[in-house]
Order: C-alpha cells, then sequence, then structure tokens
C-alpha cells in the first residue's frame, strides 16, 4: 500500500498540468459514466481520456 | 485536455473487461480511445519496484498529442477500425458474484484478476508463468527507457543490444503490434507465449524503420510478483532473496540452486501453524528439490510447483545447523 502512495503526488501534478489553467483553458471535467463518456465523444468529436483507477 | 471527453472510472463493476483487459494489478490504467470504442494506446504500467516507475507529466503529455494526432487520423478514415472483441462483464465471473457483487461488495481491479485465475484454477487452464507472471519486465531484455520521452530508449542490454537495439532507438512495435506508450510496449510483450524463443522489435531510427528479431533470454517472462501476491495460491507467509554467489560459495551451496535466505516472516505463520521459519535462515531445499528451470527462490519455487494445501518438506539452515522442517501452505481466505 505505501508503494501505492508514491503515485498520488504525480496525479496531483498531472491533474494541475492537464487542467493547465495557466494556458487560458478550464480545469478538467471529469465524467463518472462511460455511456455518458461515449455520447459526449460521439456528439462534440472529441476522443475519450479514460481513467481506470482502484481505489480500494 | 479540454479537447478530451475525460471519464475516470473507480467501480470495475459494469466494464466490459474484454475490451478494457489489462493487468489488474495496475492502480491506475488508461486508454486513449474514441466513441466508436477503439483504442488508440493504454497508458500506465508499471514494475515491481514501484507503481509509478513509468508514470510521469511529459510522457503521458506526449501519449495525449499522439492520441489526438490518431483520432484525426481516424476521423479522415486513414486509420482502420479494429474488431471489437466479444463484451464480457464481471458480473458473468460466477465466484465473483458469489464472493463479491452477492455481498455488496466492492468490485476492486485486483479480484476480478484473481477471480479469473480461480476459474482457470477450478477448470484446469491455469498456466503459471502466463497468468502470474502478468506484465513481464522489459529490463528482463535489456530495454531502458528514456522514461519522460515515452518509447525512446536510454540504454540497450542484454538480448536487444545483441539484436541491434541502440539508445536513441524509438521502439515502434512488437511483433507487428504498433506501440506508443510504455502501456502498449507492455501489454504487447504480456500477450506474447511463454514459451516463444523469439520476438520481433521494430524501431525507428532517425525515421527508418528497422526490424530486430531478439532471442528471448530464458525465462524472459519472470518478474518479482510479490506486490501482487493476491493473484495465485498458495500462500506460504514468508518471503525470501535470492542469495548471491558468493553468498552460496561460502555455505558450499549450489550456485545454480535456489537457496535462499529468509528476509519476512509473516504473523499469520505462527497463527496458522504455517512454518515455523525465521527472517535469517537459509532455505536450501523444498521436498528435495534444490533447483528450479524458473524459480529463484524457495518461496517463488512453492508458488510456482506447489497447490494450496500441499504439505511441503523444507531443507533449512540456521546457525550452522541444517535440518528439515514441515510448512503447510494455505489459500488465500477469499476463496475458501
Amino acid at each position: 500500500m505505501m508503494r501505492m502512495l508514491n503515485i498520488l503526488p504525480v496525479l496531483v501534478a498531472a491533474t494541475f498540468l492537464l487542467a493547465a489553467p495557466a494556458r487560458g483553458q478550464e480545469g478538467i471535467s471529469w465524467l463518472d459514466n462511460y455511456q455518458q463518456a461515449l455520447n459526449e465523444a460521439k456528439k462534440t468529436g472529441k476522443p475519450i481520456f479514460l481513467e481506470y483507477r482502484c481505489e480500494a | 485536455m479540454q479537447q478530451y471527453v475525460c471519464v475516470r472510472i473507480p467501480r470495475m463493476d459494469d466494464v466490459n473487461i474484454a475490451l478494457f483487459e489489462y493487468d489488474r494489478y495496475n492502480t491506475l490504467y488508461f486508454f486513449v480511445m474514441n466513441a466508436d470504442e477503439q483504442i488508440y494506446m493504454r497508458y500506465g504500467g508499471r514494475d515491481a519496484e514501484s507503481p509509478d516507475t513509468y508514470l510521469n507529466l511529459e510522457s503521458i503529455e506526449l501519449a495525449l498529442t499522439k492520441g489526438l494526432e490518431l483520432h484525426g487520423q481516424y476521423q479522415r478514415g486513414e486509420l482502420k477500425p479494429k474488431p471489437l472483441p466479444t463484451p464480457r462483464y464481471p458480473r458473468e465471473i460466477p465466484l465473483l458474484v458469489e464472493r463479491t457483487f452477492a455481498r455488496n461488495n466492492c468490485v476492486e481491479c485486483h479480484l476480478i484478476g484473481d477471480f479469473q485465475n480461480q476459474h482457470r484454477e477450478l477448470d484446469g487452464t491455469l498456466d503459471k508463468p502466463t497468468h502470474m507472471f502478468r506484465s513481464p519486465d522489459i529490463k528482463m531484455l535489456g530495454i531502458f527507457l528514456d522514461v519522460p520521452k515515452g518509447l525512446i530508449v536510454k540504454e540497450a542490454k542484454g538480448a536487444v543490444e545483441k539484436a541491434g537495439l541502440k539508445a536513441g532507438d524509438r521502439i515502434a512495435a512488437l511483433n507487428g503490434t504498433t506501440v506508443w506508450t510504455f502501456a502498449d510496449l507492455q501489454y504487447a510483450y504480456d500477450m506474447v507465449p511463454r514459451k516463444s524463443a523469439k520476438i520481433e522489435l521494430t524501431v525507428d531510427r532517425q525515421g527508418q524503420a528497422v526490424e530486430l528479431p531478439v532471442d528471448l533470454p530464458p525465462v524472459w517472462w519472470w518478474s518479482d510478483v510479490r506486490y501482487k501476491q493476491l493473484s495465485i495460491d498458495p500462500r506460504v507467509y514468508f518471503e525470501s532473496r535470492e542469495m548471491t554467489a558468493a553468498e552460496k560459495k561460502e555455505r558450499s551451496l549450489d550456485p545454480e540452486g535456489f537457496a535462499s535466505m529468509v528476509t519476512y516472516v509473516s504473523s499469520l505463520a505462527a497463527t496458522l501453524k504455517s512454518h515455523e521459519l525465521k527472517v535469517g535462515d537459509v532455505v536450501v531445499g523444498v521436498d528435495g528439490a534444490q533447483r528450479d528451470e524458473y524459480a529463484r527462490t524457495a518461496d517463488g519455487f512453492i508458488r510456482l510447483r506447489k497447490k494450496a494445501g500441499d504439505p511441503v518438506k523444507l531443507d533449512v539452515l540456521r546457525e550452522g545447523k541444517r535440518f528439515e522442517m514441515p510448512l503447510t501452505t494455505y489459500k488465500m481466505s477469499f476463496r475458501k
């Protein structure tokens, strides 16, 4: 479990980087429903970035 | 990131595990894909040393940029869609339903892998080199990546050096499967049948595609699987390390044997009366065997070669004395 915790700083940093407010973008809006993501991708033509995260 | 639809799935209950097939012992795993469920690439993967050896901001940014490029190609019809696998869901794994869904417990990622392995054990299709040693370590081949740069090789040693891989090459495909990220490479490597003697790497060397047939070293798929010890029975309640050549020589032990020094003993060993090993003991044999084609330690040998519940006899060295010690192996508690 301790090793899993090593990843957290990376994730936090990644979230900030990817949100990239300094580049004039808004924060990331994460969906939590796969079907909703497919629908949104169909509607917008965007690709999907899907994260599986084991929170156990 | 605004160019992506981002979705985070923390529970596996309704996930199509045939489409999203990966080593469930990854704490984090990402897919870059589209609305037609075409997967462009994976991101994530790990080694035994740490879950984040191959995760960093630079490589994820590279992957996401490449993902946008591939998506553009797909939209323009330049990328041919791949056939989708027949969907499969966690609710189709009977033991997972019985032990997890029925008890309203969280369907943790690793439980899917654990119960799939348990079914394989029951129907006789479990192959430990394939199912226990998932996600083999590319360092066994001698591949050392410049991690922030994705699949750019930092150093080539051993088998890949002999095959001609060079620092600065970008690994582009394994056995014909295109790879863009470490996770892609590790997954393609994991798909290699364990009895294979050769793989074909394709690298991008200064814009030129170069094919490199690689002779696989013996036991190329071996990796330290202790961090995913829940996956396969039996439990032995101790850990040991491979002794060095000098240590073996000093004690006049078989230099090729799996003589190993006990480094950890779980308190459950005494509670369950599994064995009486102590840290510092040296296990030089198991049921008369002192060497093995695959196992490098005594606990590794037992986990590879024995079934849960098997009684075994250890040949132990302690404070200059050599004696036999019985050990009883156990099933994991969630399997009872």
